[in-house]
């Protein structure tokens, strides 16, 4: 069961995952507390909340588990090299490690297993192992056979260990042959002519073969991904990392650009002679692999970091990074404006914190105020059709209260007091009636008539009543000055 | 059944709407919840508040559908106003029109318009369902006579040339002030616009929704609408809520400067004359042959049929309704409508398809000489002015049951006889209910999908009208949250609102004429189904007659019975030819044995059965109505069964001295002055009361539907005070309303018990004297009834029927019987094994000239393929090749699927093969996976196989319950059959327990349900403690559980695969309930109170 980061809930309560099946949601997996409550995989969620009314339920994320197997898979790299994620989206899923030769480096086969449950558990992962000569064998005794196994016998396994799907366990359990052993003892021949000409997983003499060894299955390992690193180890202690950073940048730019990446997030870490880490990160925009930029965004910040007793080494990563071809300057010699953009968004940043750049967008909302709204500098605009009445230029960022001479209640203003100076009112188009957003504003919030107003010297202004005569929601309406036109 | 309000009520107007004067302007762009997910006010809110702001007329303009029309016209009926009958039309192109027809034929139009639309696309394939696409050709085409009003938008301006010259019915252009803050500017544009082409302004508010307090609904209807949620729709949104019905002076007001636009509203309306009330109905004039009138068709078919029924010749009673009934059918005008049913009756019958009149039309002497029905006139006493009243003036109502299996045929014949221009099912219209509304709502307001099922709970939850708070504070949730709060407000006004259309189960509406100029006409999602817009309740509305084509499960049963007998036994039977009054038949009914009977088969009924003890016909037709909410709300069934068995005397309520003490005496006599049926309630409210024929129509209507709470309130205070003040009992009179407000949920009306006790009686003389037939016949028609087959089979054994496995070489795809010294065995068919088709058991039994007696023998001449093999081994039908199951399944993997080519033929590739050593198959593994296979098994019960453990743990076996005396604790174990938990029974929920000698009862009060529910909820096999419970009249146990434990793991101990016994076809948490849908429960496709109450 995948945990998310922040929200976990403590084990006690019942807890379930949920895919979408054909009929509606069903379980995809759940937490022990859920299990003991009768909770079963494959069981519609709604039958399931019937049993067990208290039943958290949330979406299962299959691809991010998937990815955190992989992510695992390479964890386990420490104990050997050979190292893969098996199992598909169907929740059955595990490692396997062929730890042929690595297993002295732990002390053996037992210390090793009992070391890599020990470092799981420290990741918060329980976890059943099993070591055999065979990845079938492997996995049978993980799933089915004792605790720790290593090399036990697999005869008597059940049928269900050779990775057979549910139909073939089935018929082999009707036809009797309930563990591997009893399989095993068959003709080869029979066994050929039943169930020769299928898929591995409803083909038992494959499994057998597997299991024995008598067919290979090697573990072919994926690459790891690479990773971008510069270091300077330095033979004196110094204090001051400034000048060791141009060259370090264009050390990670190189690999980046063996490889045709760019850096999206940067981190330089400073060891000292003491012992103690400091780090510092950086992002970038869009991904770049521009030396002097990079060094760039860690400028005047390394000052902040405390020297001590100096430092004798330092490294720069680029933990996160994106495709980025080869880029040529335009015709004309010179570079792209986005891409200038870009940097002085990342320098900004990088100098003044990540929440003093920002950038409007707009909105979907008929609320004026709300209609903008404040994210991230370069982040991609939305698609949004905007309204259709014409909008004053300036905004204040809060209504102005006016003081207002109108003829009829509900009609526009004759003449209004605006900064202490007075408007008479020439003309105006109006109103354009927009009501609180009901599912957002506290109740009594009162609507908004907004009027288009000239006055005599042309001046244009966006004034609004707030409420009606008589809506039940408060006195007589008052007169807000929400912008003007140029 | 508590103050039950799960039965939808239908928003209507109640109360005194004088008529307002003539107003300046009529309201014309008016959207109902017709239009799915747009319109946020229902008819009644409309028209109330538009007669309350002065209109004197009401548009109604649904987005390219009618299907609200008939509602608003009611609504508007009842509050004075006038109706103006119209749609919104929406081209393919994007155009929007508001569409007036001027007269019927301008509206037939219309309708032939919208059909074509929604029968085919622009392509001319079958349409999709819901959708409607209409070209500016097929408006051009359809547009005499229907005035139109075209929408603007931004290309206006572009098209309105080319509108104006193919639409020459085009005058208007819709104007609306809606506060956008242009609307001066924009209305004058458009004033000009419309005045450049030679057309007007027409002002319209284009309302949404009848009051500013309903835009949330609106908003959130945009939000599941477009699938999204409230905090993200944005501009999908309108800005202000002025979309609601404004009245004729604040219009006047707004287009001031237009007054024209006011006008034109005003002409358009009054030129409007067409009315629903137009919609003369013809019936199609096919049975009647030249010469005769439909009358005299129709009384020279009903003396004929009286002459057949009657052989011995006409009581003077039976003439004589007959002569009132066919006089009462000319006045009313309907000869045709019995002529049609007569004719659909007929075809049916020459088929040898069975079938049956139910509910009202059984009160009519005629539907019975004709056939129809078969409730005898001259034995039961009949209530024609229940089935048609010159009173009344709505359409009688004429159901028909037809064999579940073969009502396909009838109703391809009435398509196939009148054609699909003439003949259409009716819609039904599916509402929002608490759980979808809360759902739907809460996904829109953004709350998570855990929040919402909380709030919806799942199975057994309540199926109230409204979210009460209580609900809600069951669920955990915190209703002072705001956003929980206006989610669960938003929910409770959602509820009721139509969310789409579905067919009808069998509603068929048949017209002389074409259909489509009538009523709009769509395609259903089944494919080859196309029905109309109107539901039952719309139809009735404006008196047009429909058909009832139902199906009912037991007469394709019976008719299969009465099949066998023919041809095993040679016998012939029909409905009308069961022996009556069958001393071995009622002797069977009264011990309860009645599993597979048509409705007596469930477990309350087989309870009462030993009570009642039924010894005539009659009794079963209390005992069909007995066991209803209905009489059990109102407290008639003790009395009534007290006073049967002569423990309390027969007494009469009579009222205070001035009137006849007897009055009540001709209306109770039958049944032991116990009302239970719904005339009886009826007429004591009429006699008793004193109600009017009109007061007494309201509470029949009342007791129909349950319209209307306040109606009901109303009607109880003037009952029970009449009959107070008439000196009669308060709680005699109390208890008689009670029973009225029960029938509103399900209560059988007399006739329509006796339709159906007819049944009862033919399938238990059939269960009686042919258990084999009986049970061969309830087999071949699975999937129906109460029980599944492995409770049938067990039955059938039980009353000595020599049952023998499936096999190859003897099974056909139906069950049979084969003969068996002098009497037969029931054989089962192939159809029990699943995963097996009828196809490929069809090229087997025509391949089996000769015993098979290999393997690739049966593959090679019955050409089946791997698959199906494995099944048929996996089903242990080999045995008679000398194949055991897993013989047969080693076997059958060896097979090739592959076409035997002659060079292969000879000889395998790999040689010959050695012998394999697989090891017996223990009995209680085979049991298992014929359990699996089969879903029965006749080999052994697998409790059987735990037993000897059972009995060394001092458990008891279902017979032993027998000889235990009351009030005795006892254990025991066995298989769940069904768990139920009734509404009436105030959350007592009723358990059977199965084991290989019986069954046992267990009832489970509240407090343990609470404290065991995980082990009710899935135990397979049960363990249970309790004291046993013996009603000492009836012989009748059960166990009140004190404690279950779930021992569903012994189960495992038989084989690796866990079983799963089948449960019985009425368990409750497998299969919730269906919510009962709106209606009469006598247009319920197959009954659905059993299951609801025990």
């Amino acid at each position: 069961m995948q945990e998310r980061s922040g929200n976990a809930l403590p084990d006690d309560l019942p807890q379930a995952l949920s895919v979408e099946g054909t009929h509606g949601p069903v379980i995809h997996a759940v937490n022990r507390m859920a299990q003991m409550a009768g909770v079963t995989t494959g069981a519609r969620v709604a039958d399931m909340r019937a049993l067990c009314p208290e039943l958290r339920v949330d979406h299962a994320d299959c691809d991010g588990d998937r990815a955190a197997l992989e992510r695992l898979a390479l964890w386990a790299r420490r104990w050997c090299p050979w190292t893969v994620a098996e199992g598909g989206t169907d929740g059955d899923c595990g490692l396997i490690l062929d730890t042929t030769g690595s297993d002295h480096l732990w002390g053996g086969e037992a210390e090793m297993l009992a070391q890599m449950e020990a470092d799981l558990s420290m990741l918060g992962l329980s976890s059943r192992l099993a070591l055999a000569p065979t990845w079938g064998a492997a996995w049978a005794l993980a799933r089915f056979g004792p605790v720790r196994a290593i090399c036990s016998d697999t005869a008597c396994l059940p049928v269900a260990a050779l990775r057979l799907d549910g139909e073939t366990v089935l018929l082999l359990n009707r036809l009797g042959l309930r563990t591997v052993g009893q399989l095993a003892d068959l003709p080869r021949l029979s066994l050929a002519r039943r169930f020769a000409r299928a898929a591995p997983t409803r083909t038992p003499l494959t499994r057998l073969d597997q299991m024995s060894g008598h067919l290979p299955e090697p573990v072919s390992p994926p690459e790891a991904p690479p990773v971008f690193r510069a270091d300077a180890r330095l033979a004196e202690p110094i204090f001051d990392p400034t000048h060791h950073l141009p060259d370090l940048c264009a050390a990670l730019c190189d690999q980046l650009a063996r490889t045709h990446q760019g850096a999206r997030r940067l981190r330089l870490t400073v060891y000292r002679t003491d012992g103690e880490v400091s780090r510092i990160e950086a992002a970038c925009a869009l991904p770049s692999r521009d030396p002097a930029h990079l060094a760039f965004l860690f400028r005047d910040r390394l000052e902040k970091i405390d020297p001590g007793f100096g430092f004798d080494l330092i490294s720069v990563e680029a933990p996160v990074t994106e495709a980025l071809g080869t880029q040529q300057a335009d015709l004309a010699g010179r570079t792209d404006a986005g891409l200038e953009l870009s940097q002085l968004v990342d320098r900004l940043t990088a100098r003044f914190g990540r929440n003093v750049l920002i950038q409007l967008q707009p909105a979907a909302s008929h609320i004026p105020e709300r209609a903008e709204a404040r994210v991230a500098p370069l982040t991609e605009a939305p698609v949004i059709r905007p309204v259709q009445a014409e909008r004053p230029q300036r905004l204040l960022d809060h209504p102005e209260e006016v003081h207002v001479l109108y003829a009829v209640p509900e009609g526009p203003p004759a003449q209004f007091q605006w900064r202490r100076r007075s408007y008479r009112v020439a003309r105006y188009q109006g109103p354009e009636r927009i009501a609180p957003e009901w599912w957002h504003d506290k109740p009594g919030t009162r609507l908004r008539d907004y009027f288009k107003i000239e006055d005599e010297a042309g001046h244009r202004f966006w004034l609004y009543r707030e409420g009606l005569q008589g809506d039940g929601r408060g006195g007589i309406p008052r007169w807000f000055l929400h912008g003007v036109f140029d | 059944m508590p103050d039950s309000d799960n039965r939808r009520i239908r928003k209507t107007l109640t109360g005194d709407f004088p008529p307002n004067p003539r107003a300046d302007y009529v309201e014309l762009g008016v959207t109902t919840p017709f239009s799915f997910l747009r319109g946020a006010s229902e008819a009644s809110d409309l028209v109330a508040t538009a007669h309350s702001l002065g209109y004197d007329a009401l548009g109604v303009a649904d987005l390219n559908t009618m299907a609200g029309v008939v509602r608003l016209h009611a609504e508007a009926a009842k509050a004075s106003l006038r109706p103006v009958i119209g749609c919104r039309l929406r081209l393919v192109t994007g155009e929007e029109f508001l569409a007036y027809p001027r007269d019927r034929a301008g509206y037939g139009r219309l309708c032939s318009l919208l059909t074509k639309g929604k029968r085919h696309d622009t392509s001319d394939h079958w349409q999709a369902k819901g959708a409607c696409d209409i070209t500016l050709a097929d408006l051009a085409a359809h547009a005499d006579g229907v005035q139109l009003i075209v929408l603007p938008d931004d290309s206006l301006t572009a098209r309105l040339p080319e509108l104006t010259r193919r639409l020459p019915t085009l005058r208007h252009i819709a104007a609306s002030y809606l506060y956008h803050g242009d609307d001066r500017a924009r209305i004058n544009r458009l004033d000009r616009l419309a005045r450049a082409h030679g057309l007007s302004i027409l002002a319209t508010n284009d309302v949404h929704y009848h009051a500013a307090e309903r835009r949330p609904l609106q908003d959130v209807m945009t939000c599941i609408r477009e699938k999204t949620t409230i905090h993200k729709a944005g501009f999908l949104l309108e800005p202000n809520a002025e979309r609601h019905l404004k009245s004729p002076a604040e219009m006047v007001l707004l287009f001031a400067d237009w007054p024209h636009a006011i006008r034109a509203t005003r002409e358009v309306a009054d030129a409007c004359a067409f009315s629903l009330t137009e919609l003369a109905y013809h019936y199609p004039m096919e049975t009647v042959p030249p010469g005769e009138t439909p009358q005299s068709q129709l009384e020279k078919l009903t003396w004929e049929g009286a002459a057949a029924r009657y052989p011995q010749g006409l009581s003077g009673k039976v003439h004589g309704l007959l002569v009132k009934e066919l006089e009462i059918i000319g006045l009313k005008k309907i000869p045709q409508y019995f002529l049609t049913i007569h004719e659909i009756v007929l075809w049916a019958r020459a088929q040898g398809i069975l079938c049956q009149g139910r509910g009202s039309a059984a009160n009519s002497a005629v539907c019975f000489v004709l056939g129809i029905t078969s409730v005898d006139p001259a034995e039961q006493e009949l209530l024609f002015e229940r089935f048609i009243s010159l009173d009344r003036d709505e359409p009688p109502d004429i159901d028909v049951d037809f064999e579940h299996e073969r009502r396909e045929e009838v109703i391809q014949h009435i398509y196939a006889k009148y054609g699909r221009h003439r003949a259409g099912l009716c819609a039904t219209v599916i509402h929002y209910r608490p759980r979808s509304a809360i759902r739907e709502v809460g996904k829109a307001m953004g709350l998570s999908e855990d929040v919402t099922s909380a709030l919806a709970k799942t199975v057994w939850g309540s199926w109230g009208t409204s979210m009460g708070e209580a609900n809600s504070r069951e669920a955990g949730v915190d209703l002072t949250d705001p956003l929980m709060a206006r989610t669960i407000k938003l929910a409770e006004q959602m509820i009721g609102m139509p969310r789409h259309l579905g067919q009808h189960v069998g509603g068929f509406i048949l017209t002389e004429g074409a259909l489509h100029d009538t009523v709009p006409i769509g395609n259903a999602a089944m494919p080859d189904r196309s029905f109309i817009e109107w539901d039952k309740d719309d139809i009735d509305e404006l008196g047009i007659l429909k058909v009832d084509i139902l199906a009912l499960g037991m007469l394709t049963c019976i008719r299969k019975c009465f099949d066998i007998l023919r041809r095993q036994y040679g016998v012939t039977h029909d409905l009308a030819s069961i022996p009556q009054d069958d001393k071995d038949t009622y002797d069977m009914l009264c011990k309860g044995d009645s599993i597979g009977v048509f409705q007596v088969e469930s477990r309350a009924q087989m309870n009462m059965l030993p009570r009642l003890k039924p010894r005539k016909f009659y009794d079963l037709v209390v005992e069909v109505a007995i066991v209803r909410p209905g009489p059990i709300q109102g407290d008639m069934v003790h009395p009534y069964l007290r006073r049967r068995s002569g423990i309390e005397p027969e007494d009469y309520p009579s009222p205070a001295a001035p009137h006849d003490p007897d009055e009540l005496r001709a209306i109770l006599g039958r049944t032991y002055g116990v009302p239970i049926f719904q005339e009886q309630a009826m007429k004591i409210a009429m006699v008793a009361a004193r109600f009017s024929s009109a007061e007494a129509n309201q509470l029949r209507r009342a007791m129909a539907t349950f319209r209307s709470r306040g109606t009901i309130g109303r009607l109880e205070n003037l009952m029970v005070g009449r009959m107070i003040e008439r000196g009669y009992d308060p709680d005699f009179a109390k208890r008689c309303f009670d029973q009225i407000k029960g029938f509103g949920d399900y209560g059988f009306p007399e006739s329509h018990a006796v339709s159906f006790a007819l049944l009862v009686y033919v399938s238990s003389w059939l269960k009686c004297h042919y258990p084999a037939a009986f049970a061969c016949a309830l087999l071949n028609s699975q999937p129906m009834g109460f029980y599944a087959p492995a409770q049938i089979v067990r039955d059938a054994r039980e009353h000595g029927v020599d049952l023998r496995e499936v096999d190859v070489n003897f099974s056909e795809w139906d069950n049979t019987l084969e003969p068996s010294g002098n009497s037969f065995a029931l054989r089962l068919g192939l159809r029990q094994i699943e995963g097996m088709s009828p196809v490929a058991a069809g090229r087997l039994i025509r391949a089996r000239d000769e015993p098979f007696t290999r393997l690739s023998d049966l593959a090679t001449r019955a050409g089946l393929n791997g698959r199906t093999i494995h099944a048929l081994a996996a089903a242990d039908a080999f045995r008679s090749m000398g194949l055991d199951r897993r013989a047969a399944l080693w076997e059958a993997k060896a097979l090739r699927d592959a076409p035997d080519l002659p060079l292969f033929r000879s000889g395998q590739d790999e040689g010959d093969e050695p012998a394999a050593h697989l090891p017996q198959m223990p009995l209680c593994e085979q049991v298992v996976a014929d359990y699996q296979t089969l879903r029965l098994s006749l080999k052994a019960h697998p409790m059987a196989f735990l037993r000897a453990s059972m009995a060394r743990q001092g458990f008891a076996r279902a017979t032993d319950l027998e000889g235990v005396p009351n009030n005795r604790r006892v254990r025991l174990a066995g298989l769940v059959l069904v768990r139920q938990r009734p509404g009436s029974a105030k959350g007592v929920c009723f358990i059977t327990l199965e084991d290989e000698t019986g069954v046992a009862n267990l009832v489970v009060w509240p407090k343990v349900m609470t404290a065991f529910r995980k082990v009710i909820m899935t135990a397979r096999l049960m363990q249970v403690a309790g004291r046993l419970q013996r009603d000492t009249a009836s012989g009748v146990t059960h166990i009140v559980v004190e404690s279950l434990q779930d021992r569903s793991d012994v189960l495992l101990r038989l084989s690796d695969r866990s079983l799963a016994p089948p449960l019985s076809r009425a368990d409750e948490v497998r299969h919730p309930i269906p919510a009962p849908t709106l209606g009469h429960p006598r247009n319920m496709r197959i009954i659905p109170g059993s299951r609801d109450f025990h």
